[in-house]
């Protein structure tokens, strides 16, 4: 539907109304919409499309990650006449540089979920095609993915640098052939983790700095409390058993299952150390978090399907 | 665009503890352009939330495009568009960035999704703001954008929450020619607000509901009804009428600068007229005074009560 509105005397200019077209194409149900938030979701965290403010956080985190895998393999280059297979950091402690993903799962996290319940955009979402279930999805699943990839990005340096300065690439390839199902395994632990915290946190409330200061608290009160019970029991005078009050460490518990997947225990270093069967107990401690997280995700965005 | 009617609600009830929102109602609504009328709290938002299939009803039975409500949320979403009444857009985006990410959310792919956002926001107005934060929009702006974020799916239903809500007079009526275009694409509206001019002037439907209960339903012309009066205006000769008219045996009286009489019948009209050319005044409206949707809302409610 089209029609002139302004003037059609020859060479002058002419305002033309387009109008309103139908939209005959294909249409996608609840897989579209899932997908379309959860694009639109790694879009506002990596601050794409909004001011180059938004953008500073992410990018700086990505260039401090990284920095560590850098520094290795360039100082692994200027020596690797006097050391073969110069290392500072390796591929296991690589996984969860914890300190920054926090921060970042900490600016974050609100960022994605906050603004929707303070500017009222929920009832629109649900408007669409979509469930309260897509949505958790979608949201917990774009930061997940941004997680892992600024974790997995490091990684890959790291591990490309190490091969291009080792005398031989190929054996070096075929010698740490473990860490490319590892590395991966323990970043998607934890992102997923951080993700799910971040989120259920977040959805708590619509102020970003009470939700991001949630998270940063929950992750470092938890640390200090499980350190100090740790220290009291195991210390002169405790009665022993004290590595499980690391089980109360929120934060740690993802890098007691890096610790499994990479050495096949618990790091005998960790607060968990001297405790028999600490990775299950790490693993039930972490499906118990997870859990809880998902259903506070579940409790908060129930009323759509209501 | 299906065939049946638009909307079918069968017995719809919805009851929260100690309110019922909705009570029994039962309607059966054409494609068009629908006003549904209530004062605040009367249901319409909760009517809204259930068409969307974000509540459910305590009982009854809603059908939207022939689609029951009940077993198919996401078919019923798929063929709405919804403009909620309150402030609903994230401000620190652009408004093409707004639209056509919820015409991604509706299913459409990416680059339609772009394009049907600048085709949408051209039609509401907005082409040459489109790419402005929308912290900086007015009111007015801001509305067309929640109108176009409802249309960009291309709807066959859409729901419109008070849309003229905040605006000034002349938003306001440009806002309501753009609902009253929405009819002539194919795209039924179901308008809900508590002002009846607005739905007097883009309406081919009223539903009025209060308190949750149906008041009256139907086109908008047939609760227009005839009131039995007459308004004349001939300017400043209204006491020359007035004793011309009372000496025909015609009740009349001056209200605001124009007199408004009392005809029975056709002849009683034409005796008008005649006074009107016989006393030589002249003449600048003869109407035949319509019933208002106010006054049809007021006196079915009172009838019910």
């Amino acid at each position: 539907m089209s029609s002139v509105a302004g003037s059609a005397d020859a060479g002058r200019g002419a305002v033309y109304d387009r109008g309103y077209r139908p939209y005959e194409g294909p249409r996608g149900r609840r897989g579209a919409a899932t997908l379309a938030l959860y694009k639109a979701s790694m879009r506002r965290a990596l601050g794409l499309r909004r001011t180059w403010r938004q953008k500073v956080a992410p990018f700086v985190l990505l260039a401090v990650v990284t920095i560590p895998a850098i520094v290795n393999v360039g100082i692994g280059y200027v020596a690797r006449d006097r050391f073969d297979g110069f290392q500072i950091i390796t591929y296991r402690e690589y996984v969860g540089v914890s300190s920054a993903l926090l921060l970042f799962v900490a600016l974050v996290a609100p960022d994605v979920m906050c603004p929707d319940r303070r500017q009222k955009v929920l009832p629109l979402m649900f408007a669409r095609p979509l469930l309260g279930t897509d949505y958790v999805l979608a949201k917990v699943g774009s930061i997940a993915s941004i997680l892992f990839a600024f974790s997995y990005l490091p990684q890959v340096v790291l591990f490309l640098g190490n091969m291009l300065v080792s005398d031989a690439a190929l054996d070096y390839f075929t010698g740490h052939l473990d860490v490319l199902w590892k590395v991966p395994l323990s970043i998607l632990v934890l992102a997923v983790y951080y993700a799910m915290i971040g989120c259920a946190l977040s959805s708590l409330t619509d102020r970003r700095i009470v939700a991001g200061a949630s998270v940063i608290g929950l992750f470092l009160l938890t640390s200090i409390a499980s350190g100090v019970i740790v220290d009291q029991t195991d210390g002169p005078g405790g009665g022993g058993g004290g590595g499980y009050g690391g089980l109360l460490n929120v934060l740690a518990m993802p890098l007691h299952l890096r610790d499994v997947i990479f050495l096949g225990h618990v790091d005998a270093s960790s607060q968990l150390g001297g405790v028999a069967g600490g990775g299950w107990l790490a693993l039930a401690c972490y499906l118990l978090v997870l859990s809880a997280g998902a259903s506070v995700l579940w409790w908060r965005y129930r009323w759509v399907e209501r | 665009m299906s065939t049946g009617p638009l909307l079918r609600l069968t017995g719809l009830t919805k009851s929260y503890p100690g309110v019922t929102a909705l009570d029994d109602l039962t309607l059966e609504l054409p494609h068009g352009r629908i006003g549904l009328v209530g004062a605040n709290g009367a249901g319409k938002s909760t009517m809204f939330r259930i068409l969307l299939g974000l509540s459910h009803p305590t009982a009854g039975h809603v059908e939207v495009c022939g689609i029951d409500v009940a077993r198919d949320p996401i078919g019923v979403r798929s063929r709405l568009g919804y403009m909620p009444e309150h402030d609903c857009l994230s401000l620190d985006q652009t408004a093409a960035d707004v639209v056509s990410t919820f015409g991604e959310l509706s299913g459409l792919p990416p680059r339609a999704a772009r394009q049907r956002a600048s085709d949408i926001l051209d039609l509401v107005g907005l082409d040459e703001a489109r790419f402005r934060p929308i912290s900086g929009f007015s009111t007015g702006m801001r509305q067309r954008t929640k109108l176009a974020q409802a249309l960009v799916g291309d709807p066959e239903l859409v729901l419109l929450d008070e849309p003229t809500a905040g605006l000034d007079p002349i938003g306001r009526e440009e806002m309501l020619q753009l609902v009253d275009r929405l009819g002539t694409f194919g795209i039924s509206v179901l308008m809900a607000t508590h002002l009846l001019d607005d739905v007097q002037a883009v309406c081919d439907h009223v539903v009025m509901i209060n308190a949750g209960k149906l008041v009256v339903s139907g086109a908008t012309n047939s609760l227009l009804e005839r009131t039995g009066l007459v308004t004349i205006d001939v300017g400043r000769h209204t006491e020359e009428l007035l004793a011309g008219l009372a000496g025909a045996g015609v009740s009349a009286v001056a209200v605001d600068g124009v007199v408004e009489a009392t005809v029975g019948d056709d002849a009683q009209m034409d005796l008008v007229r005649d006074v009107v050319a016989e006393l030589r005044l002249p003449l600048f409206r003869l109407s035949t005074r319509l019933r208002t949707l106010d006054e049809a809302f007021v006196r079915r409610s009172e009838e019910l009560a």
